[in-house]
């Protein structure tokens, strides 16, 4: 744990120092629903939709803002710098488990996604959203979020590892896009189409989403949130242990 | 515990028959096809080779960087293959790239590597101050690695391979693209090193620089080692094989063992004024 935690503060320092590969994943999700709720925001009056449980659309789309920013995170850029540059090697002849080096950065990763999904939350409170699950819902919005972005962390640190490109990485992040869109992204699942129904039930963002969903528009529902968490925990566990082999692995 | 030679003396390495092979685009490489090497406790063990012909896989072998197809290799006494962690315990490793995060602090990176290698958070900060000093970089210890010069750079790389005091310092062509100047500070870097008992085993291209630092060198071309031996030892050799009135240099002695010409390796081995 001692070598997660000195590498987790490594890529932390990394990042602080970093603050132009920070802000965007900021503005970018906010700028998503500030433009998402423009378009269809009237579509989708307070008083005559029942899925809005009584807040305004923004409150509806802000899971798909908080998933975009916790995807956004540069983990697997930073692992190729390090690859190219020869320090991922220092590490690799170094006594420090294979698990270890993963963890760290995704543990950094981790504390990066609660700083950003807190600052949007925050910031779009003045806008009419509250979180209606209280204190308690707030935690498990963030750390619900704060674990998909492990999650997806963990997926582009595969990316890296196998192709050790930082274009290739990059390209394979943009596979968070069709994932994010084929979810109840606009409106709730039982609206969509059947197609896009079936697609959405497929995608296990559709879950994490509906779990966010359920904790800013309801009170503690356990059902969406407990399928929210079962996803992430599973692909975590299935991302790190696929890193981790990929290490033991590396030539 | 480290085996050693007939003579009594410990072995800092042992490699036998020690094979890689991997799959390019073109198809199979044998990059390494079988060598033996002995490196005794305390030796600067020089390690020569054009290239492509297997200098860095091999080291890459040796320092469980790289899985090994076949034969065995033992660090320090420990297999690689069996107890790579056993292994790290005792080589520093510093490759043909300075292996250093730019956007850290020299002073960052020893503690954080020692960290690595089990100091506390105070010893950490205790080693990291005087392996700064050992290479002459208090006074940038602060600033972000990404000012550094090349040489600063290589000589944190040694720091940092040095936090732990490894019994075995793997160097990969350590002063590869230095100006003269930083390539003689780094020179005394490793006499001060060596000086202090560690076992260096040092890939370089520069043939002055094996010929000044190594007290014993094998090259290596195509996979296997070709030549064996101290340096004056194998320039004697060479001198009475071909009768030579003067004493030939390492590069003849290179030039000769790979079969190769001065022209067909421009761009592969240079010669260095020290």
């Amino acid at each position: 744990m001692t070598h997660a935690m000195v590498l987790g503060q490594r890529a932390l320092r990394e990042a602080w120092r970093t603050p132009e590969a920070l802000l965007p994943t900021l503005f970018i999700p906010l700028f998503f629903l500030v433009v998402n709720v423009g378009q269809a925001g009237k579509i989708f009056p307070t008083g005559s939709t029942p899925f809005l449980e009584g807040q305004n659309y923004a409150a509806f789309q802000l899971p798909s803002s908080i998933l975009l920013a916790a995807s956004f995170g540069s983990a697997a850029l930073y692992l190729v710098e390090d690859i190219e540059g020869g320090y991922f090697d220092k590490l690799r002849a170094a006594p420090v488990s294979r698990t270890a080096i993963v963890l760290g950065r995704l543990a950094a990763e981790a504390a990066k996604s609660v700083a950003i999904t807190t600052a949007i939350v925050l910031l779009a409170l003045p806008f009419g959203i509250s979180i209606a699950s209280g204190p308690i819902g707030f935690l498990l919005l963030i750390l619900l979020t704060a674990s998909w972005a492990v999650v997806f962390a963990g997926f582009m640190q595969l990316i890296a590892l196998k192709t050790r490109s930082a274009a290739a990485t990059n390209s394979g992040g943009l596979v968070f896009f069709p994932l994010l869109f084929l979810t109840p992204n606009f409106v709730p699942r039982d609206l969509l189409t059947r197609p896009m129904e079936i697609a959405s039930t497929y995608n296990p963002v559709t879950y994490i989403m509906e779990g966010l969903r359920s904790l800013i528009l309801e009170d503690l529902a356990w059902a969406p949130i407990g399928r929210g968490f079962a996803v992430v925990a599973v692909l975590g566990v299935l991302m790190v242990a696929l890193n981790v082999r990929t290490i033991r692995r590396y030539d | 515990m480290a085996r050693r030679t007939l003579a009594g003396m410990a072995l800092a390495v042992e490699a036998e028959q020690l094979v890689k092979h991997y799959s390019g685009r073109g198809g199979a490489v044998e990059a390494v096809r079988g060598v033996d090497l002995t490196v005794e406790a305390g030796e600067v063990f020089g390690f020569l080779g054009p290239n492509g012909a297997g200098k860095s896989t091999t080291v890459r072998m040796l320092t469980t960087l790289m899985s090994i197809t076949s034969g065995s290799a033992r660090v320090a006494g420990i297999d690689v293959a069996a107890d790579p962690d056993g292994a790290r315990r005792k080589i520093g490793v510093a490759l043909q790239e300075a292996g250093l995060d730019a956007r850290q602090t020299g002073r960052e990176l020893v503690i954080l590597q020692a960290r690595l290698f089990g100091s506390s958070r105070t010893q950490a900060a205790g080693r990291a101050q005087e392996l700064l000093e050992l290479v002459d970089l208090v006074e940038a210890a602060d600033r972000r690695i990404k000012g550094y010069s090349g040489g600063m750079k290589r000589r944190l790389d040694l720091a940092s391979a040095l936090v732990h005091e490894p019994e075995v310092l793997f160097l990969d062509e350590p002063t590869t693209g230095l100006d003269p100047a930083s390539r003689l500070t780094v020179w005394e870097e490793l006499r001060r090193i060596n000086g202090r008992g560690t076992t260096i085993f040092l890939t370089t291209q520069y043939l002055e620089e094996a010929d000044q630092l190594c007290d014993r060198l094998a090259i290596i071309d195509d996979g296997l080692i070709v030549r064996e031996g101290t340096p004056a030892d194998l320039k004697a050799e060479l001198r009475e094989r071909r009768g030579l009135a003067t004493e030939p240099t390492l590069d003849e002695v290179f030039l000769d063992v790979t079969g190769r010409t001065r022209e067909r390796t421009a761009g592969e081995v240079q010669e260095v004024q020290g």
